[in-house]
């Protein structure tokens, strides 16, 4: 049947445009975030440009990068680079703030007992910072996956067109298999996503777990 | 191409109303109206009980399951409501597409003001409260005089972030017929392949979520009790929990 | 004190903006819109796709061929359900549909005749890379084209699209019915990778040429519901697609926005000149899939008519 590998092929163009811009997003942001820690001077302006950055609509945004970074109107890369704008947005805020909540004495701490800087901040600062910049991921990643449905709308390759194949087809009546199937893919992607954020946020804070068990 | 933007951006005809355009002008209102509309019901729904929740400590696991609807493609409850309700009327009317596109944007508005009203008002620090009850306020002073006051601030907080959800979605809003909007540049240029009229579009837009940010973001600011102005600096160190940061990012 | 007519200055903000948007938009929904003067086109709505707001056939044409000028244009879809309903519903008042869909039969709606030829030729003819078009190709593609009919296009849609059979079921259904189709396999040896638009006809047709080169021994593959028209002849440019069905008249626009040409042999004759080096159109079939002002009986009944000139009769 055609329908099916048309699908999955849709599936699968969504799963790398939700994916992997947060994953760059991330990439980008660490070191941003880590800029605004340690030059306090930077985080203000740092927080209102990324601020600035996120409150354009996802659809403004779609079309304004192709003339920003030189490419055709209606180039598919022109998603991915949005995406990752704002997951960078997002995220440089986060992994500041998860920076910040590491408490002070273990900073100290972690000099007394000799760590350089680089040291401190791979080995504890980061790890301790894991579940905020996890909740940070969750939401970018969530709201990622909407967000390229709407691409879907300009044209697009991923699960949004399933939205617009369920209209083409509501003739004479309201045809609904391909608009349920796409929302419920796009669900279930969002749950898929979010579960593996939580589950690496688990694996990779195991002191959290033996603390609550006491 | 940016010099092409501009071109579309100042040629006069594009700010006014012919038989076949709508202008500029229009479609700001058309906009505006779409999202007022629906900010306004979901802060009705949300601000109550979102201060509820938060006063009375219970249902917190409700804010999280609500949480979840970010989940929820847009774009495809948009078209699935569309094609539900729009069949259904008859004559020179919108609300076919208007209602639909109202429902969807009230229920993304809701989390973000639900869920930061319930942070406010459940980052009251307990020493307040219990001064106030000290004092001999009841429960519902305590909420009123008290609590609401104090997490004024993350309240505005949640509605500056809805108010940018609602003028995002309802940019899309415009992909279905009989809409306006800026919206309707984006999607009109697209399939006219008048790629000015669509990043045009897309300019408007953005300049207009900025504006609008920028106001709640003041009012925000106003929003802090003189007594209090201070203690909601970014503070390095301290109490970021993963909660506040949560409630912090969806306010983003 | 402060904070209370903040909020309270904030709500009457609010809700001022909101009244006045509501003012404005009935205002300009009642009494605004230029066109018509007294006709009985002044009195109604049209609805089309975006394009066909700025298209020389729009608007502008009407009123250049017919002295026909509605009093709004509403942006629905390309000739797809939404228009349908909005046309049935009353949402507007005459619409832009194509030819071959199924919904003007099924909703009883009137196409107006367009004597002064405002909507050009479309007839559906073979894009295909010229690098590919063998001899085999040729001639079975040819045989389809003397085959289509636009009744076949519209048998073809309500199949589709109002019965949701497979595209593919019902091009091979189609091919099976055809008496003469020729079994000898001229095509062996060639390969190709054949395109569609996305839209339900587009897709049927490609899976007809589909279906009928793989029968004549071609090794085939299908890249079907690609976009719009800027996606897939970027897609024949570059060589991930050899073949898609296309329309004469559109095609034509898409090369040369200036065109003039209306009559079916001036559009194909123009199109062999406008096409790039590597691309040619096969012969056309007579199958057309033509833009139409469409109104529904209630209202060509009303007002008497059956061609778009009449629209330009003055409303008693």
């Amino acid at each position: 049947m055609d329908h099916r590998s048309e699908d999955l092929g849709f599936l699968w163009d969504h799963v790398w445009l939700s994916a992997v811009p947060v994953i760059i997003g991330l990439v980008i942001a660490l070191p941003l975030g880590w800029l605004a820690r340690r030059y306090t001077w930077t985080y203000p302006p740092l927080m209102s440009i990324t601020g600035l950055l996120y409150t354009i609509p996802s659809i403004a945004l779609f079309v304004i990068v192709p003339p920003l970074f030189g490419l055709k109107s209606l180039d598919p890369l022109q998603v991915p680079i949005a995406l990752t704008v704002y997951s960078v947005a997002l995220l440089v805020r986060v992994v500041a703030d998860g920076l910040a909540s590491v408490p002070d004495e273990v900073t100290q701490a972690a000099t007394a007992i000799g760590f350089g800087r680089m040291r401190r901040l791979v080995s504890v600062e980061l790890p301790i910072a894991v579940p905020v910049i996890a909740a940070g991921l969750r939401v970018a990643t969530v709201s990622n996956v909407s967000l390229v449905a709407v691409a879907g709308t300009i044209g697009m390759d991923n699960l949004g067109r399933l939205f617009d194949q369920g209209v083409q087809l509501s003739t004479p009546t309201a045809y609904y298999p391909p608009i349920v199937l796409g929302i419920v893919l796009c669900v279930l992607l969002a749950l898929a996503f979010d579960v593996l954020i939580v589950l690496g946020n688990r694996l990779l804070t195991p002191w959290r777990r033996a603390v609550i068990s006491q | 191409m940016i010099s092409d933007v501009f071109t579309w951006l100042n040629d006069p005809s594009h700010w006014r109303d012919s038989a076949i355009f709508d202008g500029i002008p229009t479609q700001l209102l058309n906009h505006l109206r779409y999202s007022v509309i629906a900010l306004l019901i979901a802060a009705a729904i949300a601000l109550p009980l979102g201060l509820l929740i938060g006063h009375t400590r219970r249902g917190g696991w409700f804010v999280s399951t609500v949480n979840a609807i970010r989940a929820i493609p847009t774009v495809g409850l948009l078209v699935l409501l569309a094609v539900m309700i729009a069949p259904h009327f008859h004559g020179r009317t919108d609300l076919g597409y208007l209602i639909p596109t109202e429902i969807v944007l009230v229920i993304i508005a809701i989390p973000a003001i639900l869920a930061n009203t319930y942070a406010g008002v459940q980052s009251v620090d307990p020493e307040v409260r219990d001064a106030a009850a000290g004092m001999g306020m009841t429960g519902s002073q305590v909420l009123w005089h008290v609590e609401l006051p104090c997490s004024l601030p993350l309240v505005i907080s949640g509605i500056r972030s809805a108010t940018l959800q609602v003028i995002a979605t309802a940019t899309i809003a415009s992909y279905l017929p009989l809409l306006g909007g800026f919206g309707r540049f984006i999607y009109d240029g697209y399939h006219q392949q008048d790629y000015a009229q669509m990043v045009s579009g897309g300019v408007l837009v953005a300049l207009l979520a900025m504006i609008a940010d920028l106001l709640l973001a003041t009012a925000q600011r106003y929003a802090v009790s003189r007594g209090i102005s201070g203690r909601y600096a970014k503070s390095a160190g301290g109490a970021t929990t993963v909660a506040t940061v949560e409630a912090e990012v969806s306010a983003v | 004190m402060k904070r209370k007519t903040l909020v309270i200055a904030t709500a009457v903000a609010a809700l001022s903006v909101t009244l006045a948007a509501c003012g404005k938009s009935s205002k300009s929904d009642s009494g605004g819109g230029g066109g018509g003067g007294g006709t009985i086109a002044g009195k109604m709505i049209l609805g089309g796709p975006a394009e066909l707001q700025t298209r020389a056939d729009g608007p502008t044409g009407l009123q250049k061929n017919y002295g026909v000028s509605f009093q709004a244009f509403k942006v629905l879809d390309t000739g797809g359900p939404l228009t349908v309903t909005a046309l049935k519903n009353g949402q507007v008042d005459a619409a832009d549909l194509f030819t071959t869909d199924p919904a003007i039969k099924a909703n009883n709606f009137v196409v107006l005749t367009d004597p002064k030829s405002n909507f050009g030729a479309q007839n559906v003819l073979p894009l295909i890379n010229k690098a590919k078009a063998t001899d085999g190709v040729k001639q079975v593609l040819n045989f389809i084209s003397t085959k289509l009919t636009t009744d076949v296009l519209i048998e073809l849609r309500t199949k589709v699209e109002t019965n949701k059979e497979d595209p593919d079921q019902a091009a091979q259904e189609w091919l099976a019915s055809l008496s003469d189709l020729p079994t000898s396999t001229p095509a062996k040896g060639a390969s190709l990778t054949i395109g569609s638009a996305n839209f339900p006809e587009n897709v049927v047709l490609a899976d007809i040429y589909a279906e009928a080169l793989k029968g004549a021994g071609a090794s085939v593959k299908t890249h079907l519901n690609i976009g719009a028209r800027e996606k897939y002849i970027a897609a024949l440019k570059d060589g991930s697609i050899d073949l898609l069905p296309e329309y004469s008249g559109a095609l034509l626009q898409y090369y040369d926005k200036n065109a003039k040409v209306a009559s079916a042999t001036d559009v194909y004759a123009s199109l062999q000149k406008a096409l790039p080096a590597n691309l040619i159109v096969l012969d056309q079939s007579a199958a057309e899939d033509q833009d139409a002002i469409v109104v529904t009986k209630g209202t060509a009944d009303k007002y008497k008519l059956t061609s778009i000139a009449d629209l330009a009769n003055k409303s008693s």
